[in-house]
């Protein structure tokens, strides 16, 4: 299913910036605000990422991925995670089945068989269905009867986390955790576009979402994004970045030696790099800028970055670390 | 699409259904408006109350007075997913010899589901319910199907934490509009009750509504207008019940462990429209935001550990709260 390109051209960035403006035009007819979460999400398509999702109920995250999957005419579903999930009700199973009147085993697919899967709650299931569906992030793949099967490409997982009611939950392991490409979090709309959805979605006006991209655009986009080069500073600052939020690290910075369990894994540059150059290809520029990787700081070390008690205790949180490291680390060019 | 009616016929249906149902239960003229505002808006209800206040018969007298189809389901713990929404079946073909698989379908493909003690039911077989809740469509067999429409559940749940039950987690219970209570019956109601067998007048009920009728009301109502104070006045209330925001009220933070999200700013809004439509008025007013303010938001404030060692209930909090924010 994999195009090849080749070089990329002007004409691909071009399109890939006016595909990424044709996408939004049409998310913004469902969806009011949450700017930043789209593009970002939008990023993580464009990178071939998975997002990890945090945000209370009822903001209409659903509604979110759904009209997003809709823009990109993607197949969509949504599996709600809960303690006595199975391996098999993601994957799916072996049935026995009668074809030209003889019994055959069919397997009926499970709903891991969809261009984009929300995997709602996913920190109310134990382990081993975690596991089942972290696997099919890495691998695309599925194996169920000693049968291997194929995801449909692309393949996208969102998997949200509910913040609040920690009762009976199952956190996602470290390692798990940094499969995820970004990590999210989505608040509250301000009271102006709480206002606009309350007058958008009460009335009998209809969001009428058309898809603005194929899939075979989005193939295309993601071989573009591996395509953009990137200079060896913007590189080295993204090496750097992570680093210095490992403890251990002989160039951390005392907060982190002070505050920090883990830090960020060298994933946590490849994917820094990987989303900088989503972002620059989504502007239909071809050189990544420090911004581009500054930009995406947040969402790709939140998750990769464990505070201690101490930092609990002084209310500092991963992102205000990550906050402290884009002041602290320099950038290429001053003073390397 | 269908059309939209009147207002005044909107009232007018209201009117008389809220006496056909106030015959059979008694005392419980409040939870009947709002059951009949949930039902205007396509609004699932969780109803919540003690023992023998006439949850069960509101739900039949409804299923009766609109014709529509009507199918329970005792939530029980040994309750699989298929024994909702269906299973498929291999059997014999009419003329014998081959065999042919068929969708048996299940409780869930009906018009008004009665889903009794919900927590009493593992988490995996809530969720099929709360699925077809939400998307009005089941998967089963690997294939998705589309629910009849109208689809309305009235769920309840044992109100007591015993042993054995299984709460609904707070993302499962935004799926439903209203969290309806059914009030607690003074002497004379239940002198009323045991006297007269309003039960008896179940059987008398007849028709007033025709299913198909009901969703040219339900567009009737989402066409009333909220003014730009009342939006602003409904955006007001949901956002003061979260606590840690700016706008969060001293006693939202003092017991309030989370906040009602967006669903329920949206539910405030097509609730109160569809209380001005009952009182004949194609305009919102802050009264009929305060009607449906505690069925909205019950069930969408999480109470902390201090509310519960000072008996605040989430009736307090949004009193207080209504008391706070003015429109």
């Amino acid at each position: 299913m994999t195009t090849t390109i080749g070089s990329i051209g002007k004409e691909h960035l071009a399109r890939l910036a006016q595909a990424k403006q044709d996408v939004l035009r049409e998310i913004r007819k469902a969806i009011i605000g949450q700017d930043d979460i789209v593009l970002d999400v939008l990023n993580s398509f464009f990178a071939g990422g998975h997002c990890l999702i945090t945000g209370v109920p009822g903001l209409a995250k659903t509604l979110l991925i759904s009209s997003l999957g809709k823009a990109l005419h993607l197949s969509f579903k949504r599996i709600q995670f809960t303690p006595d999930l199975m391996p098999s009700d993601i994957i799916g199973h072996d049935m026995l089945a009668m074809e030209n009147g003889r019994r055959e085993l069919r397997f009926v697919k499970g709903p891991i068989f969809s261009n984009i899967v929300l995997a709602d709650e996913i920190n109310r299931t134990p382990p081993k269905t975690q596991a089942a569906l972290l696997e099919a992030m890495q691998e695309h793949q599925v194996t169920a009867g000693g049968e291997t099967y194929h995801l449909e490409e692309p393949f996208f997982v969102l998997a949200t986390q509910n913040p609040i009611e920690q009762e009976g939950t199952y956190p996602l392991p470290l390692a798990q955790q940094d499969r995820f490409m970004f990590s999210l979090v989505i608040g509250y709309p301000t009271k102006q576009e709480e206002v606009q959805i309350l007058d958008a979605t009460t009335s009998n006006r209809q969001a009428d979402i058309r898809p603005a991209m194929t899939q075979e655009d989005l193939l295309t986009a993601q071989e573009v994004v591996r395509h953009i080069p990137v200079a060896s500073p913007i590189a080295r600052y993204a090496v750097r970045l992570a680093a210095a939020s490992r403890p251990d690290d002989k160039n951390a910075p005392d907060f982190v030696r002070e505050y920090v369990t883990l830090g960020a894994s060298l994933r946590g540059a490849q994917y820094l790099v990987l989303a900088a150059r989503a972002r620059a290809a989504m502007d239909g520029r071809l050189a990544v800028s420090i911004d581009d990787v500054r930009g995406a700081a947040a969402g790709v070390l939140r998750h990769r970055i464990i505070v201690n008690f101490k930092a609990d205790a002084a209310r500092i949180n991963s992102d205000e670390i990550v906050k402290r490291l884009l002041k602290s680390v320099a950038a290429p060019g001053s003073g390397l | 699409m269908g059309e939209s009616r009147s207002i005044g016929s909107v009232a007018q249906f209201q009117s008389r259904l809220a006496g056909v149902l106030g015959e059979v239960v008694v005392g419980q003229k409040e939870a009947i408006d709002h059951v009949i505002v949930a039902l205007l808006c396509r609004g699932h209800v969780l109803l919540t109350g003690g023992a023998a206040t006439g949850k069960g018969l509101l739900v039949l007298a409804l299923a009766k007075a609109t014709q529509m189809e009507f199918k329970r389901i005792q939530f029980t713990p040994d309750l699989m997913p298929s024994d909702i929404t269906g299973s498929e079946v291999l059997e014999e073909s009419a003329g014998g010899g081959e065999r042919i698989k068929r969708f048996v379908p299940g409780p869930i493909f009906t018009n008004l589901l009665m889903a009794d003690e919900i927590n009493r039911t593992p988490p995996k077989t809530q969720s099929a319910l709360l699925e077809g809740m939400q998307e009005r469509q089941v998967t089963a067999g690997g294939e998705t199907r589309p629910l009849p429409s109208p689809f309305w559940v009235m769920a309840t749940k044992t109100s007591f934490e015993t042993d054995g039950t299984y709460p609904l987690p707070e993302a499962q219970q935004d799926r439903f509009m209203l969290n309806v209570e059914m009030r607690r019956l003074s002497e004379e109601d239940e002198l009323r009750i045991v006297t007269s067998e309003p039960a008896a007048e179940l059987a008398k009920i007849t028709p007033i509504i025709q299913k198909e009728e009901l969703e040219s009301y339900q567009r009737t109502v989402r066409d009333v207008t909220v003014p730009a104070p009342m939006q602003q006045y409904i955006v007001n209330l949901a956002s003061a019940t979260r606590p840690g925001t700016p706008d969060a009220t001293e006693a939202i933070n003092r017991y309030v462990a989370w906040g009602a999200g967006v669903r329920a700013t949206q539910y405030l809004a097509l609730g109160a429209k569809a209380k001005a439509a009952m009182d004949g008025r194609d305009v919102v007013s802050a009264e009929d935001v305060r009607f449906v303010s505690l069925p909205v938001m019950r069930h969408r404030i999480g109470l902390n550990f201090r509310a519960e060692s000072e008996n605040m209930s989430a009736a307090n909090v949004v009193g207080a709260l209504l008391e706070a924010i003015r429109a």
